[in-house]
């Protein structure tokens, strides 16, 4: 969008008044999205945005300013505003250079148009047809498909330059269900940085009959009980639990500000000794890779705990070089309005050696969370509460009754001790995460094998 | 006031051309911002952001078939194709009767909602900063056992909406809005505790002060020292009025007519019934001078006002746009978002007595301060959170506790509110004063 004197400009600009560090955050980003409600295609949709972020670090203080006008007046505003987080009177002129890098990229670089209308709309009317085709009592569902192409260009004050392509796919099917007073719902997402060829091997049908199958469960789900008990923990989905108890308490801001319970503890035994944890920006199709992160650096597999003990933390330009480190690919932005964060990419856990079977049958009264609906955790204490989406009982040893609106409590390190059990059946979750942090909501992959915890505390409305 | 006449002409133009594109009705809006806002940690100011933003949003229609498009690309060329692929795709749209713009009604611009300041507009930047180190500075001044914090954060905002369609419709209006937040921690024993307390507003003096901001910020954060685990069982649960808000957020969000008409709401077939108690009235008004959520008109173009949601427990509106509102057959509420439906000022009417007479009253509850959590279930209305907050015994606070949860129904808990605070303040869409709930499950041990 721009060209490479003018990044070079900008720069300049701002680090005239002194200042360690700056970057360009250049983007152009365009989705086209398609909704489906009661049948029918409801609304069609699309998105533009576009701008460029001017960013200057001094010591732990940025300065930051976002033009979504792309004149050179607009731009050297913005970086002249950014510049303001510095003092130095003589700073003198600065001339900064930049070049060119190439980038391996992790997608298909030649995806560079949206498919026509009428493909995205059979997409959604397959997906309707086969969530109501799958029992009668399925009354209402939800399609909605969005196709993202992101290109962003990077350039620092440290010479670097780089461009990312990068596609984003997602179809999601909600189906509520309905038999006398009582209803249901279930909703399932798949799609991954890829294109709508995806949903050739991933059939939109496939997508619906998991949602359709969770509503129908939940239509005759007891409602979950109250009081402490053991959990087993789902494969794929169940990576939330991770994203949450442990991963945002490993994001490197927290710890180099001293607020994450985890500050200061590298090296140290934080979980039990079944318990490793990956983060890997580079996994094929996961909505958490990225070739290059949002401020240039190559996304890489990183080791945040080995076989319980901590091993190191999520880090950004910012935060890794006031703790004597270098970024490991994860700032991560929503756009170029906001600051990067230091930010999960694809977080997960290997496989242990336990069957699910094994596991299963050694709990004697349990909850097993097949997968969740979604979490929250406090940074600080690392309280967490969890929605599991689809439940079941488990009574002496067999999975029995599902239950509905069960809420998991606990603290994350404290969980992390209680695993006694890690499956051999690992995998990444369905393609559709979504992570918020101070306002920011990008997009991330979870993955995990069957787990059990001896106790987590369960909040259900059923006091037995 | 900022001058950004030149983006009504914009919206009309858009407008005209989207009808020569081929669209039988179109609706363009614009929102221009000049954000600020600073944070500081500890001595230092770690970050400062300003800029100017613009987006516009354009809704087609094509006989009933809806297009949107969100751009921040106003390039006349670019705006051009984008609306040809708009109108293209429409084609594959569904054809919605309901669909269209509202019906023409005219709105009262000259009335003045007190909804700009020129005293934020002209806010000193060296100012903010000054307040934001300030904050940090409090707290750690107002109690030894804040060692760290989250960060302070002030943050303004001086923005002007435009709006233009092709039924003749063209308005704007400026509003300002300002806060100030600080976010505490503090070791408790081995662990960390986090707190946090804010205050906005479309006017400086509606503020809270920063002492005031900072010490309730530290008492958030110190209360809870030494909390435990309660033990399970059911008590008359007293939300304090941050979390009543949340409650009230997720009410609003089963009113909405978008989940009413699909039938993903728990209140879908209740309209008329007493739901609630005596207790129970939840009002959403457009119209209340200087609060956060009022306006003129709403995200297309309807005339704001008062609506009253329940009137002492019995349902009376649901919260529409003018879609929803014509799927079922009832008038808009103003509550468009221009695509979406939200909130104007939403809020639970305030009550006479004071939280803590409330708190005395209860011979043994729980009074809950903050919730961790957010799934819903609108269809059925269960309501779950982790919780913290504190025992109440004989009409005192006990002791701090936590790792708990709270459930029950939304509709249990409007029916179940024994006692309103008459601690109402307007500082977000949707806000409540504290209450009672006369009986909930609180799970722990």
């Amino acid at each position: 969008m721009l060209d490479l004197q003018m990044f070079e400009r900008l720069l300049s600009i701002a680090l005239a008044r002194g200042g360690d560090y700056a970057d360009i955050f250049c983007e152009r980003r365009r989705s086209t999205s398609f909704r489906l409600q009661d049948g029918r295609i409801h609304e069609s949709g699309f998105g533009i945005t576009q701008g460029v972020g001017v960013r200057v670090i001094v010591g732990q203080s940025a300065g930051y300013a976002h033009s979504d006008d792309l004149s050179s007046d607009a731009l050297e505003r913005a970086a002249k505003i950014a510049s303001l987080i510095a003092h130095e009177k003589n700073a003198g002129s600065v001339s900064v250079r930049v070049k060119q890098q190439a980038v391996t990229p992790l997608y298909d670089p030649n995806r560079n148009t949206h498919a026509h209308s009428s493909e995205y709309v059979s997409l959604l009317a397959r997906a309707d047809v086969a969530a109501r085709a799958f029992d009668a009592r399925i009354v209402a569902v939800n399609v909605t498909l969005s196709d993202e192409l992101q290109d962003v260009w990077i350039a620092a004050s440290d010479g670097r330059f780089v461009h990312d392509h990068r596609p984003l796919v997602t179809l999601g099917v909600q189906a509520v269900s309905k038999s006398g007073n009582e209803r249901g719902s279930g909703y399932v997402g798949d799609g991954g940085r890829t294109s709508i060829a995806f949903y050739g091997g991933r059939t939109p049908e496939s997508i619906a009959h998991e949602a359709a199958r969770i509503a129908m469960t939940n239509l005759e789900a007891i409602p979950a009980p109250a009081g402490e008990m053991e959990m087993v923990v789902g494969s794929g989905g169940g990576g939330v639990l991770l994203h949450e108890a442990v991963g945002h308490g490993l994001e490197s801001d927290f710890n180099r500000q001293g607020v994450s319970l985890y500050s200061g503890r590298v090296g140290e035994r934080v979980a039990s000794e079944l318990v490793t944890i990956f983060d890997d920006g580079n996994l094929p199709d996961e909505r958490g890779s990225l070739s290059v992160d949002d401020e240039g650096t190559p996304g890489s597999h990183n080791v945040l705990v080995e076989r319980g003990i901590l091993r190191g933390y999520m880090q950004d330009h910012l935060n890794a070089t006031l703790m004597g480190t270098t970024s490991n690919g994860h700032g991560r932005r929503q756009s170029f309005r906001v600051l990067p964060q230091p930010r999960m990419c694809n977080t997960y856990m290997p496989d242990g050696e336990a069957t699910v079977e094994e596991i299963i049958a050694s709990t004697k009264r349990g909850i097993y969370a097949k997968s969740f609906a979604g979490g929250q955790v406090e940074i600080s204490r690392g309280d967490f509460v969890f929605m599991v989406a689809e439940g079941y009982l488990i009574e002496d040893g067999k999975v029995t009754a599902p239950v509905r609106n069960a809420t998991i409590v606990g603290n994350g390190p404290d969980v992390m001790t209680k695993v006694v059990a890690v499956g051999n059946d690992g995998c990444l979750a369905n393609r559709h995460y979504t992570c918020g942090k101070g306002g920011q909501y990008v997009p991330v992959g979870v993955g995990m094998p069957t787990v059990k915890i001896s106790t987590v505390t369960v909040g259900g409305s059923n006091v037995g | 006031m900022s001058d950004n006449a030149q983006y009504l002409e914009l919206a009309q133009q858009v407008v005209s051309d989207a009808l020569e594109a081929g669209a039988t009705q179109c609706e363009v809006g614009i929102t221009i911002s000049n954000r600020f806002s600073a944070e500081a940690r500890d001595t230092t100011i770690t970050k400062v952001e300003q800029s100017k933003g613009k987006s516009m949003q354009v809704r087609v229609f094509v006989d009933g078939r809806r297009a949107s498009l969100s751009t921040s690309d106003f390039q006349r060329a670019e705006l051009g194709d984008a609306l040809e692929r708009l109108v293209d795709s429409a084609q594959y749209v569904a054809h919605d009767q309901h669909a269209g713009l509202p019906d023409s009604e005219a709105a009262d611009l000259t009335e003045d909602l007190d909804l700009f300041s020129a005293e934020i507009q002209g806010w000193d930047p060296q100012a903010k900063l000054d307040e934001t180190l300030r904050l940090e500075k409090v707290i750690r001044e107002v109690d030894a056992r804040i060692q760290n914090s989250n960060g302070a954060h002030v943050s303004d905002a001086v923005t002007t909406t435009l709006l233009a369609n092709s039924n003749g419709f063209a308005g704007r209006y400026d509003t300002t809005r300002a806060s100030r937040s600080v976010s505490p921690v503090a070791l408790d024993g081995e662990a960390k505790r986090t707190g946090a307390y804010g205050t906005a507003g479309r006017h400086l003096h509606e503020l809270e002060s920063v002492d005031n901001v900072a010490s309730k910020a530290v008492k958030r954060t110190v209360e809870l020292f030494g909390a435990r685990k309660p033990n399970t069982m059911r008590v008359p649960v007293i939300f304090e009025r941050d979390v009543a808000s949340s409650v009230l957020g997720d009410i609003f969000t089963a009113l909405s007519g978008a989940n009413v008409a699909v039938g993903n709401s728990w209140a879908a077939d209740r309209m008329g019934e007493r739901i609630g108690s005596p207790l129970a009235t939840i009002i959403d008004d457009g119209r209340l001078r200087g609060a956060l959520g009022s306006s003129p008109f709403d995200g297309e173009g309807v005339p704001t006002r008062r609506t009253v949601v329940f009137d002492r427990g019995v349902l009376q509106s649901f919260i529409l746009d003018s879609y929803y509102g014509r799927r079922l057959g009832m008038p808009s509420t103003a509550n468009s978002t221009g695509g979406g439906i939200g909130p104007n000022n939403f809020y639970l009417e305030n009550g006479e007595k004071p939280l803590e007479e409330i708190i005395a009253g209860t011979k043994r509850g729980v009074l809950v301060l903050d919730t961790i959590g957010f799934a819903t279930e609108y269809a059925t209305g269960t309501y779950s959170r982790g919780a913290r907050g504190f025992f109440i015994e004989d009409g005192v606070l006990a002791y701090p506790i936590e790792e708990f949860t709270i459930a029950g129904t939304f509709a249990e808990m409007l029916s179940g509110i024994d006692g309103v605070a008459n601690d109402l303040r307007f500082d977000s869409g949707i806000v409540s004063p504290s209450f009672r709930v006369a009986e909930m499950t609180v799970s722990g041990n």
